[in-house]
Formats: C-alpha cells, structure tokens, sequence
C-alpha cells in the first residue's frame, strides 16, 4: 500500500490501466481470473478513478484541462464497470442501457476533445500569422498587381487551407472535424466489432437418459349412486345388504416410474458425451432493430431455466445468456448452444453477414431456432421474412400435435399461448430429418414470467412443459449430433 | 433472369393449387359398387362414419370407422375405412399416427384393393404437408413405381411437381410438366392434374419468350376458339414481367407481337350475324389487350383505330379506346371521344366522371345538372353523383345539401343518402349533425361504430362508451373491437385504471381475437403490465 502511495500519479495512471484493460481482456475472451476476482479488481479501478476525479474536481480551478481529462478517461472506466455489474447481479436491461449509453458518452466526450483540439491548433497558427504579418509586403504585392503566388496549404488544422474555401472556413473546418471524427470512430467500432475473441464453448451436462413421455395423470373419480334394485315395498323380504355399505378392494395397479430425462447413457440426468462442467442454459438472440430483450433474465426466462430444471433434474445455467449473431460465430463448431430464443414485436434488422452466420448456425452446428412473437402481427411477419432468408429452401409447416416435440416429454395436445399475435398455429421448419426452427405465434415468454401473464394455470403450466420440450428436443438432437461427429472423428 | 422465372412458376403453380384438392376429393370417397357389395349392417354403419366426415367432426367420425374395423375387419369396404380413419386423424393434426398407423395399415394388410394406392400417394402427400419433404418424395416415387397405371401416379407426379418448384429445381419442374402435359393418357380422374401442368408449362415457356412451345403445350388442352382465348389469358402475366423489367423488355415486344400476330391470323371475319360480330370484338379486344400488356402506346392506337374501322363508332368499342386515353392521362381526347357516344347519357357521364377524376368539379357537376334533366327518371342517381364529387374535393356543404334534398326526395333509397349524409357531415366536422344522422341509418353495428367514434371527437365519453356496450350487446363479431375502444376512450378520459381493465377484459373475453392481441401489447408497451389476463390454445 505504501508503496502505491508512493508511485507517481502517472505511474500509478499506468497500472492501473493496464489491470484495467487486462480485466477488460479476461472478461470478454480469456476467462483466466476466478470469477470472484472480477468484481473485485473491476470495482476497485472505479473506486480509483472516481477519487482520481474528485481529486482533480477540488483543483480544477488551478488545471481545468487535467480535470476533462481526468473526467474522460474516468467515462470508459464507468461504462464497462457499468455493463459488468449489470450483467454480474443479472440485470440485464441495466446492461443494455450501460452498454448503449456508455458508447454515446464515449463518442461524444471524443467529438468535444477533437473539436477543442483543432480550435487550439487553429488558434495557435493564427497567432503565429499575425506576428509574421508584414503591411508593406502585402501592398507591394497589390501595387505590382501580382497575382498570388503563394503555394496552397493542405494541412486541415489551419483554417487557411485551400479546401475550406474563403466563406466561413472555420465552420468548414469544424464541420470537417467532426465528419471524419464520425467516420473514424464508425471505422474503428466496425473493425473491433470483426475481433470476435477467442472461441466459446457450451457443453452440455454429463449423464444420461431416455426422450420418453411423461406418463399423464388422469385422476378417476368413482361416484356411487344409491340405486334401489328391488322393490322396497314388496310384500316379500329379501334380506339384502345394502350396496352402498359394501366396501371396495381397489389394488394400486399404477407403478411410479422414474423416468430421467436426457439422452444416452451415464449417471444422472444429463446427456451422453457431455461434461462435468457442462450445464443447460438458455440462449437468446440480441439482434438489431427490434426489443429482442421481452423477458429477460430474473423473473422472465430464467423462470422457464428454472422449470426445466425442476422438471428434467438437469443441471442449468446459472443465468440465461444473450447474444448477437457475431458472438454466435465465436462458439465453437461442434459446442455451440443447441438453441436460440428469438423474440419481440418490433423489427428484425438482420444484415447479410448476420444471417450468414445463422445459416451456418443452423445448418453446420446444427442448431435450433425458438422463435416467439412478443407481441405483434408485424414481428410474425418479421420473423417468417428472417427465416425465409435464412432458410429459403424450406416452407414453414404447422406442426402436427403428434410430433416428438409436442409429445416428449410432455403431451401437448393444443398449442398454448397468451395472446394471438401471430395466429394460433405453431409453425415448424423441418430440414435434414428434425426440426431447425419452432415459432411460437402466442408469446410464450410471457407465460413463463412472473405473474404468467395472468393466463390460467393450466395455460401457463402447458406453456413451460411446452418450452421444456423444446429445450429438450434441441439438446437431444445435438447430443445425438455430438455424438456422431466425435465418432466420425470431429472436432470435438 | 432466373429469378424472374421463379416467380413467374410460383404464380402459376397457385393457379393449379386447387389440383391436389380436386383429386383428394375423389380420393377419399368409394365406388358405388363396393358399396353395393357392402351388408345392410356394413352400409349402415359406414355411413353413420361418412355422415360425420362430411359434417367435419373428424373425432366422432375417427371412434365410428374404429368401430366399423372391429365389427366387420373381414369386410370389402375394411380398408376404405382405415383410409378414412387415417385422414380423420389427418384432421385432426395426427399426421405421424395416420402415416404409420393409417396409411401403412392399409398398404400393409389390404395390399391389393384401390386403397392401398390411395394410401401410398397420400403418405407423400402427407408427409410434404408436415415438413418432411424428403420422406414426401420418396414415397410419392414409389407409388409411381408401384401404382403406375393408377391416377394416383399422376397425382404423386404433380406433388414431385410442386416439390421441384419449392426446390427450385427447374430442369426437375419441366421435365415433369412435359411429362403430365404430353405422355399421360388422360381420364376423368387424371384430366384436371394434367391440363394444369400444361398450362403452367405454357406459361414458363411465355415467361421465356418461347412462343411455339407455350402454344404446342395450350394445344394439349384446347382448340379453336378456346385456345385462342387462353394464349391471350395465359400470355398477360409473363408479357407483364418481362416488359417491366429492361433486361427481358426485348423478349417482351417479340412475343407481344408473336401472340398478336397469331391472334390477328385467327380473327373471325365473317361478321354477318350478331354473334359473330360479338365473337370477333372479343378477339379483336384481347388482342388489344395483348398490345396493352406490351405497353406500347403507338401499336394500342393503331389497333383501336383499325378495329374501327371494321365495325364502325361502337359506343363499346370507343369506350374502351376513350379508356385508355385517360388511362394514359390524356383526358381530352378520352372526352371528345365519349362525347361522340351514340347514348348521350352514357356518354356524358362519362366526361363528368373524367372531369371529376380530373378535379374540375365545376365542370363535372355541370354535366350533372344536365344529365338530371335529360334523364329525369334517374334524377336521384345523377344528383348523387354530383354530390360524390363535391365531396371528392371537400366542398362538404354543397354535397349535404343535396344530399339532404335526396333523403326528402328518393323515399326508396332514403338509406343509402342517410348514410351518405351522415359520412359527409363527419368528414366535414359537423359531428352533432353527423350523429343525429347516422342514428337514422339501419345499418347497425357500423353506425353506432360511427356515432362512437364521432362522440369521442367531440370529447363525450361517457356517450361513446354506451354506444360500445350497445355494440358489444348486439354484434357478437364487433364485440372484441368495441371492448378494445372501450379501453382506449378511457385513455382519453385520462382513466388509466378504468382503461387498463378494459383491455385486461378485452384478453380474458375474447382471447382467440386479433384485438386481444392489440390489447396484449398495448397494456405491455404502455402501462408496462404483463398481467394481461386471456390466453388460449388453438383449435
């Protein structure tokens, strides 16, 4: 400690800017740090940099310019805290909003330094013009009526170069400041956005188990009624017993089966070529244009993570997860989440790249789609122009009730939903021998958040054993393709 | 190029999209003599089954052909009804279970009767109507391999068909066309299946400019008169995309004026009998209508002036050419032409309807005015129209006034001038009057929908709101829209509470209507409140 109290206040700057930045790194591609130790380092470098600033605040009358600095380099410090914290407690609309609103800070706190600093520098060349201003010289050119014959300035930061014209060349020069200020700062976010890391992995849970239906409970109520078989008033007497006293000897013919939930062979719940590590999660896209974030988190899908759990004894995630298509990419090959949620009621901005990768999703990794319309007629038709370009090939069916994933585990007999957005018909996309792609027309998120929407209780219940048969159909079909490519020798 | 082709083939194949219906409905019925074969008992039993399939209650028919299997498994018609119990579960969205249990059954145990064949093609049909193409393919070739004298090959050649359209698969799609279209023997069950493939190969060779082929394929299914009528029929869409794009536009003239040369070859010239006359106008007119597709105004102008001058001034035949100038914009010259109609009436109608078109009411409604005199029966029709195109261009007091005049005048279509009033005293802001007005109108649920709406202009709520009851009472198809008003005219009255259990009643009452849905994401976006009641299952 003494020694930190030591260090300059640039050394000091110095590291902890590189721990900082390290953190960073680990953070999104590494993961070398215990999961503990982020939170630790990441909020004592705020804790750091906002003394720094209330520092520099108490002395920013003697060095204002140190204290925008110190307060600049304080904004990226604050965003990325921002985003991690959010997304450490689990709040992930928080994240979102810290992710967005820090990137806005950041461009302009840029465009306010770059604007600043081609103001000084233009100032400064003025200044050094005017000391070099010479009246004689300018009017013996004007009397020798020569034409000018001065080389033409090219350096931007003087407003006197050619380009910037004889009108207003200061506001030509700002305007050109900020323009490619813009530009560059574009570039740079499209390129690091090309930077996809290092390759994530999602394993899936060591076990096994059958992909068998539940057996469904059907309670048989016996009701006795009273029913005269004789004539009570006969003139003969029968000596008869009275049928209601007579008691009956129902045997227990229902045997309690423990059905576990998975795929192949091994102990407990969980899926054949899976790891002690590996763990369920839910995985939702976050795409462009649209509210893809309906539900998230605590008190929304989680809920349906939760229930899965409860329902299959499979171990889950302990959040559930949201990525965009490039961070899809970074998965790898064979280990890659086996589905993606994809939901909302606005648009669905996908760009060419975007669904490239989708398509590989689908088609090479072998994934699986579940979309759900959030809420509006307009994201049905989004979503079915989103598949379209992703799968043109293949033509949207409705899915039969007695498919495998209206029947395993549970028997879906009607396709619950909590409002018709997009129909009442859940529609399927079948390549390859299964299912690519499940969209749920009635927002089924909204049946597994809390207060279910306040859908009856039967419609919500078949909602989450609806998800839960989806989630299990797509973890099954990707074991099941695991499998076969370790045996064909895979990458995995 | 390739695309336009596609889509081109997708338009057709909609045309032929009734084909696969036609022959299920053959499909799932039985011959009069296997039912002449059947026991009293059998036919009775039976046809409490097909009374129930027809009536669509597929569970009660699915548990009666069950019944018929396990009293009399050893009857003619045993594998009619397991076919019939297989699509029974068809319906009923069992698709696996009708396969595997349904169709195969009767392949499997009644491997020699019509049924096992009907079995076969509907295992591919069913299995493309479920997603699993690839499954549907193989097993529509089989029953051509095994069924190949049946209709059901023909049948399961047409699904191949639409299988190669999906897959875009054109060499697959013509081959199978030329082969439905030329090689098959056509019956009464296979002629339909067949002459739509010809036609849709028709129109993929005009979608390619290819002439002789489109006709040597209409010529598969027409003669005469009737082949003429469909070149031009089939000619229309294809000339129309491949004009509009600059690529193929060159394409586009040579096959306009390959049609239209073959057509004028064919024209009927022997014009002695009105029928005659009437024929050769129709010819003359597509072939026109050819020369319209190809956009080229010159040749459309020639062709009108020549046919002309084979008939004379027509009134049909200069309404169609005054048509097509305002068609083009050249309004002018459409009413000097209409003014030379023999019926002066329809004439001038006419030039008032293009003036109103035009938005020159002042002179439209003179002509009005003069035609009211000239045809004094028809006073009220003409008065009205004028009145249309006051309001046209929003000279709403003229318009009432007439209007007005018309309600006291023309007793028998009192309701239609009501009506037309009260829409144009609500356009024209005078929403008290409106309301007075549209109360007369019959036409409940709309003019209580109209009185509400109106009230909640004029900021009077509580008046909208029992109009809505009114309707909700009254129109079971309008009750779901007026319960969602309901909800937002309490918005207006700033009862964010009265308006959220509104909407909140609007998802529990009519859970399977579009409203619930508006009323779902609205409670969500605007008073973020997931709890919106409702839900459902589909049917």
């Amino acid at each position: 400690m003494k020694a930190i109290l030591k260090m300059r206040s640039w050394q000091l700057v110095g590291v902890v800017a590189f721990v900082w930045h390290f953190a960073l790194v680990d953070w999104l591609w590494l993961h070398l740090l215990a999961d503990s130790l982020l939170p630790v380092i990441f909020l004592l470098i705020a804790l750091l940099s906002l003394s720094g600033l209330c520092k520099n605040y108490k002395q920013r009358a003697e060095n204002q310019i140190q204290f925008w600095a110190v307060f600049s380099l304080c904004i990226p410090v604050g965003w990325h805290a921002g985003v991690f914290f959010s997304e450490w407690l689990g709040l992930e609309m928080f994240r979102a909003y810290f992710a967005r609103g820090g990137l806005a800070m950041f461009f302009m706190t840029g465009l306010v330094w770059v604007i600043w600093g081609v103001e000084k520098y233009a100032q400064r060349i003025e200044i050094a013009r005017r000391e070099k201003f010479n009246l004689e010289n300018v009017l013996q050119r004007k009397r020798t009526n020569r034409k000018n014959t001065d080389l033409k300035i090219w350096n931007p930061l003087d407003p006197h170069a050619w380009y910037y014209g004889e009108k207003s060349p200061r506001l030509n020069q700002s305007l050109n400041g900020f323009v490619s200020y813009t530009v560059l700062f574009c570039l740079i976010c499209m390129i690091l956005s090309q930077f996809q890391g290092c390759t994530q992995f999602y394993d899936l849970p060591a076990g096994g188990g059958e992909n068998q239906a539940v057996q469904q409970v059907v309670k048989v109520q016996k009701i006795i009624r009273k029913k005269f078989i004789l004539n009570p008033y006969s003139a003969i007497n029968y000596n008869t017993p009275e049928l209601d006293d007579v008691k009956l000897e129902l045997n227990e013919v229902t045997a309690h089966r423990y059905t576990k939930m998975g795929f192949g062979e091994g102990e407990g719940a969980g899926f054949a070529g899976g790891t002690s590590n590996g763990v369920v999660g839910f995985v939702r896209l976050e795409y462009p244009g649209g509210d893809w974030n309906q539900d998230f988190g605590i008190g929304g899908d989680m809920n349906m993570l939760l229930k899965y759990a409860e329902l299959t004894g499979q171990k889950i995630d302990k959040k559930t997860k949201a990525y965009s298509a490039a961070q899809l990419k970074t998965f790898d090959g064979v280990r890659c989440p086996p589905l993606v949620y994809v939901t909302g009621q606005r648009n669905i901005s996908l760009g060419n790249n975007d669904v490239k990768i989708l398509q590989e999703y689908l088609n090479d990794k072998h994934g699986m789609i579940f979309g759900d319309n959030g809420g509006s007629r307009h994201f049905h038709h989004q979503f079915l122009s989103m598949m379209q370009r992703i799968l043109p090939e293949v033509r949207p069916v409705r899915i039969p009730t007695d498919d495998p994933i209206h029947t395993r585990p549970y028997q879906i007999v009607r396709v619950p939903y909590v409002a018709p957005h997009g129909g009442e018909e859940a529609l399927g996309w079948f390549k390859d021998g299964r299912w690519v792609a499940y969209y749920h027309p009635g927002d089924i998120g909204d049946a597994w958040a809390d207060g279910h929407a306040g859908v009856s209780q039967e419609i919500w219940a078949n909602c989450y054993r609806l998800g839960v048969n989806i989630m299990s159909y797509a973890h099954i079909e990707h074991a099941k393709w695991r499998l076969a490519q370790k045996q064909s020798g895979g990458d995995e | 190029m390739k695309s336009l082709h596609i889509q081109l083939l997708a338009i057709l194949m909609t045309t032929i999209s009734a084909i696969p219906v036609m022959a299920q409905t053959k499909i799932d019925e039985m011959s009069l003599d296997r039912w002449a074969k059947l026991r009293e008992v059998e036919r009775y039993q039976l046809n409490i089954a097909e009374k129930y399939f027809k009536e669509k209650k597929y569970d009660v028919a699915l548990s009666e052909y069950e019944k018929y299997l396990s009293l009399y498994e050893r009857s003619d018609a045993a594998s009619f009804a397991q076919l019939k119990w297989s699509l029974c579960l068809n319906q009923l969205r069992k698709q696996n279970t009708a396969i595997k249990e349904g169709f195969q059954s009767v392949i499997d145990y009644w491997p020699d009767s019509v049924d096992a064949a009907k079995a076969s093609y509907l295992i591919g049909k069913t299995y493309v109507d479920i997603g699993r193409v690839s499954y549907g393919k193989k097993a529509y070739q089989e029953t051509i391999e095994n069924y190949p004298d049946n209709p059901v090959a023909v049948y399961s050649l047409s699904g191949l068909a639409e299988i190669a359209r999906q897959e875009k698969n054109e060499t697959n799609l013509v081959k199978i066309w030329k082969r439905l279209a030329f090689d098959i023997q056509r019956t009464k069950l296979t002629s339909g299946t067949c002459a739509a493939a010809a036609n849709s190969l028709a129109g993929y060779y005009f979608g390619k400019g290819v002439f002789p082929d489109a006709l040597k394929s209409l010529q598969a299914n027409y003669k005469d008169d009737q082949l003429r009528y469909y070149v031009y029929y089939y000619v229309r869409t294809p000339l129309n995309s491949l004009i509009g794009d600059d690529e193929t536009k060159m394409t586009g003239f040579r096959l306009a004026d390959q049609v239209v040369s073959y057509l004028k070859t064919h024209l009927e010239t022997d014009l002695s009998t009105d029928d005659l006359k009437s024929k050769a106008q129709q010819q003359w007119n597509q072939m026109i209508e050819v020369e319209k597709y190809s956009r080229r105004d010159e040749k459309v102008l020639a062709a009108y002036k020549a046919m002309l001058g084979v008939f004379g001034n027509i009134d049909q035949i200069l309404g169609s050419l005054a048509d097509y100038h305002l068609s083009q914009k050249r309004y002018d010259q459409a009413r000097s032409i209409y003014r030379q109609f023999k019926d002066r009436i329809q004439g001038l109608s006419k030039v008032a309807a293009s003036y109103s078109s035009e938005g020159n009411v002042g002179e439209a409604v003179k002509i009005y005015k003069q035609l009211a005199g000239l045809d004094a029966e028809n006073s009220a029709k003409w008065q009205g129209a004028e009145a249309t195109a006051y309001v046209a261009v929003k000279q709403y007091p003229q318009a009432i006034q007439i209007y007005r005049s018309l309600v006291a005048s023309d007793a028998l279509n009192s309701q239609q001038w009501l009506w037309a009033m009260a829409t144009t005293q609500r356009d024209a802001n005078q929403l008290k009057e409106a309301i007075g007005t549209f109360r007369q109108c019959e036409n409940f649920p709309e003019n209580y929908r109209q009185m509400a709406g109106c009230h909640r202009a004029l900021k009077e709520y509580k008046e909208a709101l029992i109009l809505y009851g009114q309707i909700i009472g009254g129109s079971e198809s309008m009750a779901p829209w007026a319960q969602l008003q309901i909800g937002y005219t309490y918005e207006q009255m700033d009862s964010a509470e009265q308006a959220i259990k509104a909407f909140q009643q609007c998802c529990k009452k009519y859970p399977k209507a579009s409203y619930a849905s508006t009323a779902h994401a609205h409670l969500q976006n605007k008073y973020k409140i997931s709890v919106t009641l409702g839900g459902g299952t589909d049917e």
